[in-house]
């Protein structure tokens, strides 16, 4: 039984999911490849759980396939899938101590008791766990329980793992030290992992890409600096950090037009016809000594977020409220207060542009 | 791997493949992939619906079309009614019912909801060992609290003169009677919905300096109304249904209960008693009816968020409380006391020395030892058969994959006992399985037939206790079950029924104890070789050997307070021996 075990590849092919009338999920098309982390992010209710369950079999889905490897699971019931899973709950049998837990899906496979000891040995070493092994899920704190439940769905070497934001119930500190224990686990394995959260951060921390869904439907694949930087939709830009929207109106070529200005695009307008909507992220406002820039305004509020301080501006001739991230350092140099006045520039090369 | 997969191997090739080699494989793998899928279980689930039909359904069905036969078996519409009618059987038997079973009802409830604040909102000390003689009533046949007001207030009774000249045989006995044995029942419901006050509200009303009359207003009247509503429909429904207290102390007072006995074992009219029996179901099933109603509204109240109340120090408080407590303690050591001194009495009231005389249950009529014998080997069969049913079923309705629309049906087949009075579902067994053309009917007259009924009659309480374990489980533990390679079946043996195991005793305990108390629903059903004790009971106190049948009503429940004692020795052991994996889960 060697440590290193080869995830397998998963392809999700036109999944649909009905409840009743309602759409839960819509034409999903995804690649994961082998030994990949994926991330599926979205807010509650997106379908991302839906989906995760439908690979697990625990759903079915209304229409679509599912090739894992070679095989077609598309119909298969879930003990015939070749997965581990854990739930936001643990969902670890409180009655058997660690080890029994985490023997639990080897001793289904009739497999012998020797290797069986030799197998959750090897486990409990992997997540940490060697002295807690005779003990019961409610001796041990949210964080261990974690580790047994990972180490339980990991126990029969699946080739897929799937997470259904497995984080969620713990306290940020034990959360962050978790997070790159469980991706340089995954690392070591090789084993296929799918991901479901609702933390963006979480995500984009662990993730080697990420699926970005929103009511049903994907809008975006990417590793974590394309999401960021390059967002699809104007939902991935909102949902994805933070983000200034502006509506404005195309000219000809690459121009648009935000109140009586004029601004050059570096990217792309889309393709429809129509107004559009610029994004600007709040780190990428140039702020500027009043008097010194292209566009005028207010400070209207200072929040300490400790590294940055987040600056609340008002453009009064185009009335929009626009967030500015600044460092201490710059404040200071720019002698921010609520009710002064400042200047800013909106670099085009960090101007995005989508469909109104 | 993939050679031993049965996925791989569709369950229509499956003969092609299997070569000598691999002969066992696919017909191993085939039986454990048909096992796997769901249709199993909805095939099973079906049979539970079958089941629960042919033991109220069909039975129910069969009685209300006897209502509406004469005694030859045609059809006469409403005739059968409209002759209870002009017989003035509605003024009578309808409304005595009603009013008695309503003021008890008042009662208890007050009495109930007093002892409930008591033991919840007090520092008593205790107060654990109230709450146990409190609840003593239900080791006791109805028929019990009965027998020992005779000896208390009946012609000879000690304390005859606390009436003033009124009689004791008749509404005012019982209605006293009723409010001992229903008293249990209202109080364990109000202790629940009192139990889980939220503190956070009683703080609240301290900082906004509410007096602790107006936080009793405000915060616990309200938080218990729930409570209150549901013992109120609870209560109502013992009383009105209940036939061993009226019997034994009615008099002369007509009752629906004791007119349906009247009708069928007293005068043969079946049909007369279908009738009675109809008037009996309507206000049970709107009690029924209503307390769901209400019962739904109630499960969201208290959430997980909520901060369980402790009751500070309060000298004052604590005084009032057990000033509340009293009556109902004292009533029930009286009634209990004088039965138990009653049974051991040689020869009431002139021979007062105590001896073993009327325990000696061959002497009389009514079935003497064999009668105890053989209500012990039904409510062991009804614990048995009941409890392995109940959590079977409750299983596979919440812990398999289910269609909704069966679930619902089947949620519904196991509450609907809930509504069906005992005499009334009696009644309906001679008709339905008493039948000439019931294939079965040769189990009518036998143990087996009493154990079905008794099942059946205590189905609803048990089906409610199990499913509420049952949903307290995390609801992943079969999809982590699946993911390991676990059926549903191996997760049922080593995860489910061990975390259910106290439940199990509770609901093993409950059936027992009913099974060994109840008379409503086995009366019309015991043979000749099936006599019961209490049964027994009710047969000797109508022959007059009114001490006999205090001692067999005192040896049945003497053996519930043993099954008790057993069942928390059990219960002490399970917990003691899970002590390891339930800590922390608090």
């Amino acid at each position: 039984m060697s440590q290193k075990t080869q995830g397998s590849r998963l392809e999700i092919q036109g999944v649909n999911k009905f409840f009743g009338d309602f759409c839960a999920l819509k034409e999903i098309n995804l690649t994961i490849e082998p030994g990949e982390l994926v991330c599926f992010l979205g807010p509650s209710g997106c379908g991302k759980t839906t989906l995760l369950r439908i690979i697990a079999g625990l759903e079915q889905q209304s229409a679509g396939h599912l090739r894992q490897g070679e095989t077609d699971i598309s119909l298969k019931p879930p003990r015939d899938r070749d997965f581990g899973i854990v739930f936001q709950s643990y969902a670890l049998f409180p009655n058997m101590t660690v080890t029994d837990n985490i023997a639990y899906g080897l001793r289904s496979i009739g497999m012998p008791k020797a290797q069986v000891r030799n197998r959750v040995d090897e486990l409990l070493i992997l997540v940490g766990l060697e002295d807690q092994a005779r003990k019961y899920p409610a001796q041990l704190s949210g964080g261990q329980q974690q580790r047994v439940a990972l180490a339980r769905a990991l126990a029969p070497s699946p080739g897929l793992l799937l997470l259904d934001e497995p984080l969620s119930a713990l306290d940020a500190k034990v959360r962050h030290h978790l997070r790159s224990e469980i991706r340089s686990l995954q690392k070591q394995l090789g084993v296929t992992t799918i991901m479901v959260t609702h933390d963006q951060e979480e995500a984009l921390a662990m993730a080697d890409r990420v699926v970005v869904m929103n009511s049903g439907v994907i809008e975006q694949v990417g590793t974590p600096l394309e999401i960021y930087q390059q967002p699809a939709s104007a939902f991935v830009a909102s949902f994805i950090g933070a983000m200034n929207f502006i509506d404005s109106a195309p000219m000809n070529g690459q121009r648009v037009k935000v109140g009586n200005r004029e601004l050059d695009l570096v990217r792309p307008l889309p393709a429809a016809e129509g107004d559009v909507r610029l994004a600007i992220r709040p780190e990428d406002v140039h702020l500027l000594p009043s008097g010194d820039g292209e566009w005028e305004g207010e400070v209207r509020g200072l929040d300490y977020l400790g590294a940055f301080i987040r600056t609340h501006i008002r453009l009064s001739d185009i009335e929009l409220d626009l967030v500015v991230d600044v460092d201490p350092r710059s404040a200071r140099r720019l002698d921010l207060r609520v009710g002064g006045c400042i200047c800013l520039n909106l670099p085009s090369d960090a101007l995005h542009c989508f469909a109104a | 791997m993939s050679e031993l997969d049965p996925g791989n191997c569709s369950m229509i090739d499956s003969p092609v493949l299997s070569t000598p080699t691999t002969r066992r494989w696919p017909t191993l793998a085939g039986l454990r992939q048909r096992l796997a899928g769901r249709w199993v279980f909805t095939l099973l689930l079906v049979t539970g619906c079958g089941v629960l039909t042919l033991l109220v359904l069909a039975p129910l069905y069969t009685l209300l079309s006897k209502s509406v036969e004469n005694k030859a078996g045609d059809f006469v519409g409403l005739e059968n009614f409209a002759h209870y009618l002009s017989s003035g059987g509605i003024e009578s038997a309808f409304f005595n019912s009603l009013w008695v079973a309503g003021l008890s009802t008042v009662i208890v409830v007050c009495l109930a909801f007093m002892a409930a604040w008591a033991l919840t909102r007090t520092r008593l000390p205790f107060a654990a060992w109230v709450r146990g003689v409190l609840v003593l009533p239900i080791l006791a046949p109805s028929l019990l609290p009965a027998i020992s007001l005779v000896y208390l207030f009946g012609n000879q009774g000690v304390l005859k003169d606390w009436l003033f000249g009124a009689e004791i045989y008749g509404p005012i006995g019982i209605i006293m009677g009723s409010c001992f044995w229903t008293f249990p029942h209202a109080l364990m419901i109000l202790l629940t919905a009192m139990d889980n006050a939220d503190g956070r509200h009683y703080e609240a009303a301290t900082a906004l300096k509410a007096s602790p009359w107006r936080t009793f207003w405000t915060v616990t009247v309200p938080g218990a109304r729930y409570g209150l509503v549901s013992a109120a429909f609870v209560v109502f429904t013992l009383v009105i249904t209940d036939f061993g207290v009226p019997k034994v102390i009615g008099g002369q007072f007509d009752v629906l209960a004791t007119d349906i006995y009247k009708q069928v074992i007293g005068q043969q009219k079946f049909e007369m008693g279908a009738v009675v029996s109809v008037l009996l179901l309507l206000p049970a099933m709107l009690a029924f009816i209503a307390d769901r109603y209400v019962q739904r509204k109630q499960s969201a109240s208290f959430t997980s968020r909520s901060v369980p109340y402790t009751p500070s120090r309060d000298r004052k408080r604590d005084a009032v409380g057990a000033l509340m407590l009293t009556p109902t303690v004292v009533f029930i050591f009286a009634i209990i006391g004088m039965a138990i001194y009653a049974s051991f009495v040689t020869f009431w009231p002139y021979n007062l020395d105590l001896s073993l005389n009327n325990y000696q249950f061959g002497r009389m009529d009514g079935g003497g030892w064999g009668a105890y014998t053989n209500s012990l080997q039904m409510a062991l069969g009804t614990m048995v058969i009941g409890t392995a049913l109940v959590f079977f079923n409750a299983w596979l309705m919440e812990r398999t994959p289910q269609p909704k629309p069966l679930a619902g049906v089947f949620q519904f087949l196991s509450l609907l006992p809930l509504a069906v009075p005992g005499l009334v579902l009696g009644l309906s067994y001679i008709f339905f399985f008493n039948h000439p053309d019931n294939p079965i009917n040769g189990i009518y007259g036998t143990l087996f037939i009493l154990i079905l009924c008794t099942v059946t009659h205590f189905y609803a309480v048990s089906h409610l206790t199990a499913v509420t374990a049952l949903k307290q489980l995390d609801k992943e533990f079969e999809a982590v079950g699946e993911s390991l390679n676990a059926s549903r079946w191996r997760v049922l043996f080593t995860v489910t029924l061990p975390l259910c195991l106290p439940a199990i005793l509770d609901v093993a305990l409950y059936l027992f104890v009913n099974a060994m108390t109840t008379v409503s629903a086995v009366v019309f059903l015991y043979g000749h070789d099936s006599q019961l004790a209490s049964v027994a009971v009710l047969n000797m106190d109508e022959a007059g050997d009114i001490a006999p049948a205090a001692a067999m009503a005192i040896l049945i429940t003497a053996t519930c307070a043993v099954a008790k004692l057993i069942q928390g020795g059990l219960r002490f052991w399970v917990d003691r021996s899970t002590r390891a994996w339930r800590q922390g889960t608090e």
